[in-house]
């Protein structure tokens, strides 16, 4: 409704424009548009004429694809674009999502002179306002990394924040944060330009065209059935918003997509008496849950309240989002809030309140990418209320993705496959989009866990360890303990335990690292992902070294730890392989691999090969013994002779049998329970990367120290192998390091999380990507990408172990710049004792 | 005072053993409530209760289940929102849109909700619409020892007096359609809540002998079908007989056959109105009890009680026991307020325990059933001489509805344990008189956004003092939630809804109310247009 009323002559105008198109050769009038006959083939099948679809239907004709069809179900831009606020915000908290936001605020903005229609692209700037000194911490975090991604933006005072609006009551802030470049634009009209000017490069795109389901032969797609008959294609994109669930599921071979649409209001005002200038900025309240915009001299304020009203949980079929039902009592503490914030508004004229369902996931992030179940699905959805923002940026890594084979920048937090199936329930998704939903304003901090939807999976042992004072967090729906508070301990309540600082469970970590280093603990990690790959002949074998980076042609028995390379020679899997009998391998991987991993696997197997592979991870109890008398409690419980040197794969029956017979021998041995805190503070101080963390698909071995585990030198090929070898002789552009923290104070400085910059020398060089407190260094240690950027260019350049060593390190945490040492080793003289075995045991771990 | 019960709760939680002490006005209320059972003999914990009620104080023993080592996970205060959330989870309203012949019909719509103490719920509801006749019919159905009878009851019953009132010409029709194997044509229309157990489609069995009691009505040759006070006689005596027979019958499939032992050897009370035009029939077994508001033309407010229990208080049931036996057990008929000193009501479908003779029971119970699994309480009451004893014939009251009746309230007993008719038609008077208090209106939409958030606030105050927007719950949360003044006590409710499951039935019964609003200006036409 919002954008009927913004451009009502104008949408008339390109309306007519775009009907054109879709008759584009034969110029026949906009009302015989939806008679012309679809093609009988394309090599693309957009479904969506909303801003994602447009986009990707504009970026892939940009690189260079030509044969594209792109359906709507309605009209074009009439979904949640058409109501969309039009706000575009660069200030994400993922670097990824700044990125898109920054790409998308670029191309919108020259977007009215390349296609000639307007857009309403006003740089207004945006003010983010902290009413707390944790919000403000938040905004500091974001800050100083859209400062390093050369977004400007900066921390400003209350009194500066009067200064930029007129309207703002200033006197609860506590500061603020100014991005001036962020901007306000028709999102209706973005997606008409988009869509004009792939129509330009020879899209075509139907109106009132339905999908109906997707053709599947072999897990490949071979076609579309829409209402109006049947597509073949290569390609199909699912760009649906509210609808991409349903259209997922009514496939013969379903695509899961877990997203669940909530209502979403804001109120729009008849202008001002002074009426508001159009380049006024935006102002975000998280703390006050509001967001406002100038809007035609009045203004636009919706937000995001604590009890989201889902919709749609049965599905709806309607063509177009109709315009739902306004509700002003639900309404009431956005509007209290708006008029706590600008006093003055209390006379201004209400024009209209509007619902616009938005989509949220089940962890905020959007979703794209290739179906792991069928090739040739890729997916762009699940905006979580900032399509408008991503939509260039995104469409743009979804086309590189379709034309290469991948995109430019890693995008495995947004990917599809970190689902599984488990978390597409309709039940599941309405339950966590409530949570989702105020996520969006409340004070996102380190560590913090999902409430709802949990206990999906669980071990076996999930009773007992939480008997003795578990505490979980979730992964891939996975339970898992985080650490055990012993039963004389007192935590904070949750909410109260949002922390930036030193966090209250310090103690009880230290005290189970201490029992790793000195006594014994079990840790259980059933989580992990795990695979069991057969063969009747030796193909297995002959397979496998060519799709791991490493040799595997071990004796029975032994376990090897290696990388599952793409051909840009990047991790695209971290994982141990133990190798079960000649013919058959066992494969563990980070337990949120189990969606991609499988599919890799699929898709880069052969297919004529009879090799066998099981997921077996519901099958087994993984049991983690950590510590010096490790392996003096397995000895005992075993006959077979351990040693570090020659440590034999077991497998038993009976979980919980094995479980407490470990605790009940390893008494005498101080034994206790830990979790998967103690374990990635661990980790990190040993300076061990995991992947999905400090590894993604753009990382190579070589640039994280990894080259002892490439069999590089054996003349074997494998993925990645050609990369990895141009890799050697050129150099890396970036390594991995390890940063010990010097002049931090644990107890009353912030810690570091991830994403943190790094500077060499007061130049900026890299993110951290994970960090932790090491018990044993009483340091906090942070893991990150040294880049060697030119001084004058900004390019890339080689780094060596001497360029790293060379340079002075600051952390920034959240503006405030902390000296670090880098180590491009982990520190030897921590480990003095049993080096060997410790990496073996490492090699297993992989939680984090 | 108001936080002894909470505490109570609190240390039960706490300490797994609870121990009461001087909750005197939980006492009186719990010596108060006479039934806290049915069935005396079989339920230990509220034998116990009654038993030691009148002392000082008891000590209760009992396992508290450990469900998370996070004791926080307990919430022993709920926030008025979660209250109304329990409260709220059965309701159920429909309006009644569909005409009768042109003109509205004479039922305006229904509020209905249930809160369950017994775990599972033993009370069972049903509403539905006649297909072949016009009418519409409001249950509720209170099982004991177990909710097996109560659940066959409401799935039976409005059938067997759909089928009773269908003309000569429908029942040939259905008996034709059952011949050739065609489609039966539909019976009812069921207006369901969703969190009702699921209504099994009449089973085979079921349908035969539906169809056995239709024949017998064609036999019968009466064009028009049996009249409403008949039908609703014969539908319950005949249900009551099937169910009693079904088990005799030897069934072939295992499902079944434990099914119908279960059935009959629980039972339930009963009470149905039918309502069709201004022609409003109850039918009751047992104590249930509907009662009609009634308001005069000078604006006061009366109560038309339509039933009368079926229980030891009732001087004209007591006198048709005695009738019915021999003069040597006119003192062991009814013992300690009960029947035969076990049973609460004097009329209920099942309980054949109380119904079939001591050999039959026997040679029924002796044909290797497994009655403790199906959890069949296997006894002979002492002095069981001349049985039976209990019967499900109903007493059918008919009343023609006149413009100042305004609406008709059906409930199990554990309303009216606690709340009498007069509170009760009070009650939804308020409540009528509470919703037709319109919140401030936003169909005029104030102008700017000043008053608008001022009218929302008002909105928002005035929203929390009328919680509830179904009369049925209103009268639940007054039912467990008000003092011996009548008065509502926050924590009392709070602490009657957060009792564990196990502890919940000695302090309050199921309840299951249904209120039906009658539109007067369609009973007016009715007179008018003569």
């Amino acid at each position: 409704m919002f954008s009927r009323l913004l451009s009502v002559a104008r949408r008339q105008r390109t309306g007519r424009g775009w009907q054109n198109w879709s008759s584009g050769r034969s110029g026949a009038p906009a009302a015989e548009a939806h008679s012309v006959a679809l093609p009988a083939q394309a090599q693309v099948v957009i479904c969506g004429g909303g801003i994602m679809g447009t986009s990707v239907a504009y970026h892939l004709s940009k690189m260079g694809w030509k044969d594209i069809v792109l359906l709507e179900q309605g009209r074009l831009a009439a979904g949640s674009t058409r109501f969309c606020a039009g706000i575009l915000s660069t200030a994400r908290h993922l670097t990824i999502e700044q990125k898109m936001a920054d790409y998308s605020n670029k191309l919108y903005q020259q977007l009215e002179q390349e296609t000639g229609i307007q857009t309403g692209y006003i740089r207004t700037g945006s003010i983010f306002l902290a009413q707390t000194q944790d919000r403000l911490i938040s905004l500091k975090r974001i800050n100083s990394r859209l400062n390093v991604i050369g977004i400007p933006s900066e921390i400003i005072s209350p009194k500066k924040v009067a200064e930029l609006h007129p309207l703002l009551n200033v006197h609860d802030l506590v500061g603020a944060m100014h991005v001036p470049e962020d901007a306000v634009v028709s999102s209706a009209d973005v997606a008409l330009a988009l869509a004009s000017a792939a129509s330009q490069n020879g899209v075509q795109i139907y109106d009132r065209t339905s999908v109906l389901h997707v053709m599947v032969k072999k897990g490949q797609v071979t076609g579309v059935e829409t209402d109006k008959g049947q597509i073949e294609c290569q390609y199909f994109v699912n760009c649906a918003g509210q609808w991409a669930y349903e259209l997922g599921l009514s496939n013969e071979e379903p695509v899961s997509i877990p997203l669940h649409a909530c209502e979403h209001f804001y109120l729009l005002t008849r202008p001002l008496e002074t009426p508001l200038q159009s380049n006024t900025p935006t102002v975000v309240d998280a703390d006050g849950r509001i967001y406002i915009r100038n809007w035609q001299g009045g203004i636009l304020s919706g937000g995001f309240e604590k009890n989201p009203k889902p919709i749609f949980t049965e599905g709806k079929n309607q063509l177009e989002i109709q315009n739902l039902q306004e509700d002003w009592d639900h309404f009431e503490p956005l509007l209290s809030s708006l008029l706590r914030r600008m006093p003055e508004l209390e006379t201004l004229e209400i024009m209209k309140l509007v619902n616009c369902p938005e989509t949220f996931t089940p962890d905020m992030r959007c979703i794209m990418g290739e179906s792991p179940a069928v090739q040739g699905y890729y997916v762009l959805v699940g905006m979580n209320s900032a399509g408008l923002s991503f939509a260039g940026g995104a469409g743009r890594y979804l086309a590189e993705w379709m034309v290469h084979g991948y995109p430019s920048e890693s995008i495995w937090e947004l990917d599809l496959k970190r689902f599984g199936a488990l978390q597409s329930s309709r039940t599941f998704l309405r339950h966590r989009v409530m949570e989702v939903m105020p996520l969006l304003y409340d004070l996102k901090v380190p560590r913090w866990d999902f409430q709802t939807g949990r206990q999906l999976r669980t071990s076996p042992l999930y009773d007992r360890l939480d008997a003795q004072g578990a505490r979980w967090m979730e992964k891939h729906g996975f339970e898992r303990p985080k650490y055990f508070v012993p039963p004389d301990k007192d935590l904070l309540a949750l909410e109260q335990s949002k922390t930036f600082y030193k966090p209250d469970w310090f103690d009880i970590v230290e005290s189970e690292v201490k029992c790793c280093k000195e006594a014994v603990c079990v840790i259980d990690m059933s989580s992990f992902t795990k695979f069991e790959i057969t063969s009747t002949g030796d193909q297995a074998l002959e397979i496998l070294q060519y799709l791991f980076s490493n040799d595997l042609d071990v004796p029975v028995g032994h376990i090897v730890h290696t990388g599952m390379l793409n051909e840009g020679g990047g991790y695209e899997n971290d994982c141990s392989i133990a190798r079960l009998s000649k013919r058959s391998f066992f494969m563990i991987s980070p337990t949120d691999q189990q969606v991609h991993c499988w599919a890799w696997l699929k898709k880069h197997m052969p297919e004529d090969s009879n090799l066998l592979l099981e997921d077996v991870t519901w099958k087994y109890t993984a049991l983690n013994l950590i510590g010096p008398r490790a392996v003096d409690v397995l000895s005992e419980l075993s006959y077979a002779p351990m040693t570090p040197d020659h440590f034999p794969s077991l497998f038993c029956k009976y979980a919980l049998h094995v479980y407490n017979e470990v605790m009940s021998v390893g008494q005498k041995y101080g034994i206790r329970n830990a979790g998967y805190y103690a374990l990635r503070s661990l980790r990190i101080e040993k300076f061990f990367a995991f992947w999905g963390q400090d590894l993604n698909t753009l990382t190579t071995p070589l640039e994280c120290g990894r080259e002892s585990r490439v069999k590089l030198d054996k003349g074997m090929d494998f993925i990645g192998r050609d990369a990895l070898l141009q890799q050697k002789q050129n150099g890396v552009y970036k390594r991995l390091t390890m940063f010990i923290l010097d002049d931090h104070d644990t107890d009353l400085d912030l810690w570091p999380w991830w994403g943190e910059p790094i500077y060499r020398n007061g130049q900026y060089a890299g993110k951290t990507t994970s960090s932790a407190y090491s018990y044993t260094l009483e340091r906090h240690v942070c893991l990150g990408f040294v880049h060697n950027f030119s001084e004058d260019t900004g390019e890339e350049q080689v780094v060596t172990a001497d360029f790293i060593n060379r340079g002075e390190y600051e952390i920034d945490i959240a503006g405030h710049r902390f000296q670090a040492k880098a180590k491009l080793y982990p520190v030897t003289s921590l480990f003095t004792h049993k080096r060997r075995k410790d990496d073996v045991e490492l090699s297993d771990l992989h939680g984090k | 005072m108001s936080s002894t019960l909470p505490f109570w709760i609190l240390n039960s939680a706490r300490n797994s053993i609870a121990t009461l002490q001087g909750g005197r006005r939980l006492y009186s209320r719990c010596a108060s409530n006479r039934n806290k059972s049915r069935w005396r003999l079989f339920s230990q914990g509220p034998g116990a209760l009654k038993s030691s009620a009148p002392c000082s104080g008891f000590a209760l023993q009992k396992a508290y289940r450990h469900t998370s080592t996070e004791e926080d996970d307990f919430h022993l205060q709920l926030s008025p929102e979660q209250v109304n959330e329990v409260l709220r989870a059965g309701e159920s309203a429909h309006k009644i849109l569909d005409l009768v012949s042109g003109a509205p019909n004479s039922v305006l719509r229904f509020e209905s909700n249930q809160l369950a103490a017994n775990s599972p719920v033993e009370d069972r509801r049903g509403v539905a619409s006649c297909l072949q006749t016009s009418g519409l019919m409001f249950g509720i159905f209170d099982g004991h020892g177990g909710h097996a009878c109560a659940q066959a009851v409401s799935e039976r019953l409005f059938y067997y007096v759909a089928v009773s009132l269908m003309s000569q010409q429908t029942l040939e029709r259905m008996e034709g359609a059952m011949e050739s194997m065609k489609p039966l044509m539909p019976i009812l229309q069921w207006l369901k809540h969703p969190g009702d157990s699921i209504y099994k489609d009449v089973t085979s069995v079921h349908l035969d002998h539906l169809r056995v009691y239709w024949q017998e009505l064609l036999d019968l040759h009466m064009e028009m079908g049996l009249n409403i006070k008949e039908a609703l006689m014969y539908s319950f005596q005949r249900l009551d007989s099937d169910i009693s027979l079904e088990v005799q019958a030897p069934l072939e499939d295992e499902m079944t056959r434990n099914l119908s032992l279960q059935v009959a050897f629980s039972g339930a009370t009963a009470c149905m109105a039918h309502v069709d035009g201004v022609h409003l029939h109850v039918a009751n077994a047992g104590d249930c009890r509907a009662i009609l508001g009634v308001q005069e033309d000078n604006g006061m407010w009366s109560c038309l009680p339509l039933t009368r229990d079926h229980n030891a208080w009732n001087q004209a049931e007591l006198s048709r026991l005695k009738r019915e036996h021999p003069e040597s057990e006119d003192r062991t008929v009814i013992v300690d307020n009960r029947l035969l000193g076990v049973l609460m009501p004097c009329r209920a479908f099942g309980d054949v325990q109380l119904k079939w003779s001591k050999e039959l029971q026997r040679s029924v119970l002796e044909r290797g059933f497994d009655t403790e699994a199906l959890n069949i309480y296997q006894f002979t009451p002492p002095h069981y001489h001349t049985p039976p004893y209990l019967t499900a014939e109903p007493e059918v009251t008919y009343h023609r509805l006149r413009p100042q009746d305004k609406f008709l309230v059906l409930a199990s007993d554990g309303l009216w344990d606690v709340l009498d008719n007069e509170d009760v038609v009070r009650l939804v008077v308020e409540h009528l008189a509470e919703a037709s208090r319109h919140k401030p209106d936003l169909a005029q939409r104030p102008a700017n956004l000043g008053l608008m958030q001022s009218l929302l606030q008002q909105r928002r105050a005035q929203g929390l003092r009328a919680a509830d927007q179904n009369a049925a719950t209103r009268l639940i949360r007054h039912a467990i939630g008000s003092n011996e003044y009548g008065e509502m006590e926050p924590e009392r409710l709070t602490a009657m809804l957060t009792l564990p499951e196990d502890l919940a039935r000695m302090y309050r019964d199921d309840i299951t109310v249904t209120v039906v609003y009658f539109n007067s200006d369609s009973i007016d036409a009715y007179y008018k247009g003569g």
